[in-house]
């Protein structure tokens, strides 16, 4: 169990590619954090930095008050969970949890009992006499977290672990990931680029993009109120629906003219605006799918559009509409509320009508791409 | 369609036996002629009715003289010269071709491009051209003639670095996550090579060492120019060459063949033990595949 701190970490490869710029972080005892990107954002680099894979160029990583720069990563008092798993494959799965501890000079009951019970907590008891070329995908990721599992780490870190895995596999292993973070009560760093993943795992979500921080903050906070546009489309499926539009300031009061209809900004969107005083004028509005309703024609704020897709989901509808200015949006619709007849209309070429409240709206600079409620 | 499938399967199974055969005594054909020398230098070997090449294959009279006629010759020198020239280089040219190799797969430094453009354009020089200048510094250094042997050692192993092809290209497809785990999980770089990337390499380590001692074990050109015309530094080679001269083939002949027989035991052994690593894939399920 420790902290961790990062402060102003740069790393410039040889050919002068800068993959991470001034990461600042400070990552709390027993805490669950998350890095999240898409390829390419610095996620994998920074945790590989923390875990001294890779040299930092610059900056300084703490891991519990001590700066580790220079140590080595078996110095680091770190656990590592890799995406490919790496595996000692002319290793058995007893060997591979209990390598570390050998290297540790161990006593060998004490690694029996060690690798017994990780293997236990992890289900993987009868596999314990295989050869990892006779394990399955999960079974190996189930070793691969036993050996980070039995250094008895200060900080558990994992690089995409479930990427590789299929996606029933990958909902069951996170489950079991959450159940183990439980059991370990350890901090933990863990890179992924699925948004879900991030969501449902981390107490806080690092978004990155090119190297830079985009937003820190719990699920929660980055999923209602993402600092910039990046972070309101990333995080968050189907993708934020985002418009083009004015925003408009009358008799104190706020509006937005999407597609020429007029939606006042009431509620607590309202309010913020109001005291941000905000100034009215061009505007990116970002709508999520799962905020937009059917309406009927001749509704308050109806937008008329154009259905070109419907995705079956089971419990949901996700509805690809396009509007009269050839705009495309997509809509989630619970299939729960829907009668039959309503179900059977929505069909590729049928003209429907969709809204939206002034509370589920979010505002973006078109320039800074920056939301105007930013504190 | 039942009756068409099984037709199709016999009409396979037939051309496939066809070919099968047609491989085989191909192969045992090329086998006879391959062996037939071999065959024919063990049993001169055994031939004691004449010392001298006779128009016969399978001898009239048959002992074992030549080998002690062996036994008793310089033989045993230049068989002991040869065996520590080969144990001394295989186990140190091992040793640094596999660290050479590891450390070009793993390592990242300065000129290392350069390093090994500069060793496979240096390798391309026949090694002739160096025996000059060789045969100078060793002879300065006192390591000719009856001290061949270590001068030998010292020239076999000091180029070895230069012969990292192999092994790299081998360690290169050794994924580097494995390395990284093992370094989180509290190894030494040289533990790494030790623990993870040799068990790993296996069949190139036993490639390795095969080449290494092979190399020495058949020497002609470098050893006969360092040993000069002195006995006791001779190996096996350079020393059963001098039987073949004309005023000793008529009485050395069998003795030569029984020398050959000798000269081809451990080198038989050594690959017999070492065969079946060449052809062990070991790396399965180390990685998502």
């Amino acid at each position: 169990m420790a902290s961790v701190k990062l402060t102003k970490v740069k790393k410039i490869y040889d050919n002068k590619v800068v993959a991470v710029h001034d990461f600042d972080l400070d990552i709390k005892d027993k805490e669950f954090v998350v890095f999240v990107g898409p390829s390419g954002c610095g996620k994998s680099t920074t945790l590989r930095m923390i875990a001294g894979l890779e040299e930092i160029s610059d900056g300084t990583v703490e891991i519990d008050g001590e700066v580790v720069n220079d140590l080595q990563p078996k110095d680091r008092g770190i656990a590592m969970v890799f995406q490919n798993y790496a595996l000692y494959p002319h290793m058995t799965v007893y060997d591979n949890i209990a390598f570390s501890l050998r290297l540790q000079k161990l006593p060998e009951d004490v690694i029996y009992d060690k690798v017994t019970n990780a293997a236990e907590i992890l289900g993987i008891t009868e596999y314990l006499t295989r050869k990892p070329r006779a394990l399955s995908g999960g079974q190996r990721q189930r070793v691969a977290i036993g050996r980070a599992m039995v250094r008895d780490s200060k900080v558990f870190l994992m690089d995409e672990p479930l990427s590789n895995l299929d996606a029933k596999l990958r909902n069951q292993m996170r489950a079991e990931i959450i159940l183990l973070r439980q059991k370990l009560d350890t901090t933990f760093i863990y890179v992924t680029h699925d948004q879900t993943e991030a969501m449902t795992l981390g107490d806080r979500i690092v978004i990155m993009k090119d190297g830079f921080i985009m937003q820190v903050g719990t699920p929660t906070e980055v999923f209602e109120m993402p600092r910039n546009l990046f972070v309101a489309e990333f995080i968050g499926a189907p993708m934020m629906n985002i418009i083009k539009t004015e925003l408009l300031k009358e008799d104190g009061e706020y509006y937005v003219r999407p597609f020429g209809v007029k939606l006042p900004v009431d509620g607590v969107k309202g309010e913020r605006l109001k005291a941000k005083n905000a100034a009215p004028g061009e505007i990116l509005l970002g709508v999520r799918p799962e905020h937009m309703v059917l309406a009927k024609e001749g509704d308050a704020g109806a937008i008329p559009c154009r259905l070109e897709v419907n995705e079956m989901m089971g419990s949901e509808l996700h509805l690809h509409v396009y509007t009269e200015d050839e705009t495309r949006m997509i809509v989630r619709v619970p299939t729960v509320g829907l009668e039959t007849d309503q179900r059977e209309a929505l069909v590729a070429g049928a003209k429907l009508y969709v809204t939206f409240e002034g509370k589920v709206m979010h505002f973006f600079d078109p320039a800074s791409e920056e939301n105007l409620l930013n504190e | 369609m039942n009756e068409h499938n099984e037709k199709r399967h016999m009409g396979l199974k037939a051309s496939t036996r066809i070919s099968n055969t047609v491989i085989y005594i191909l192969l045992i054909l090329m086998s006879v002629i391959w062996l037939i020398p071999f065959i024919c230098i063990v049993l001169q070997s055994f031939r004691v009715e004449s010392t001298w090449q006779v128009g016969y294959v399978i001898p009239r009279q048959w002992g074992w003289d030549n080998y002690i006629a062996l036994w008793n010759s310089d033989f045993k020198r230049w068989y002991l010269n040869t065996f520590i020239i080969a144990l001394f280089t295989a186990a140190l040219q091992t040793v640094i071709v596999l660290c050479m190799s590891y450390t070009l797969s793993r390592f990242r430094f300065k000129m290392r491009a350069g390093l090994m453009r500069l060793m496979l354009i240096l390798g391309l020089f026949p090694n002739m051209l160096a025996m000059i200048v060789l045969y100078r510094v060793l002879k300065d250094l006192g390591l000719t003639q009856a001290n061949a042997v270590p001068g030998l050692i010292l020239v076999y192993v000091a180029s070895s670095g230069m012969g990292y092809y192999v092994s790299k290209g081998f360690f290169d497809t050794i994924p580097k996550s494995l390395d990284e785990a093992a370094r989180i999980d509290g190894a030494t770089r040289a533990q790494v090579l030790t623990k993870i990337i040799l068990p790993l390499a296996k069949p190139i380590v036993i490639y390795t060492i095969l080449t290494a001692f092979m190399a020495p074990w058949g020497d002609f050109v470098l050893a006969r120019y360092i040993s000069f015309g002195t006995s006791s530094g001779m190996n096996v080679a350079v020393g059963m060459y001098s039987w073949l001269q004309l005023d000793q083939i008529g009485q050395r002949y069998t003795m030569f063949c029984a020398g050959g027989v000798v000269v081809a035991i451990p080198v038989t052994i050594l690959f017999m033990c070492l065969q079946r690593y060449y052809v062990e894939g070991v790396t399965g399920g180390a990685v998502k595949g």
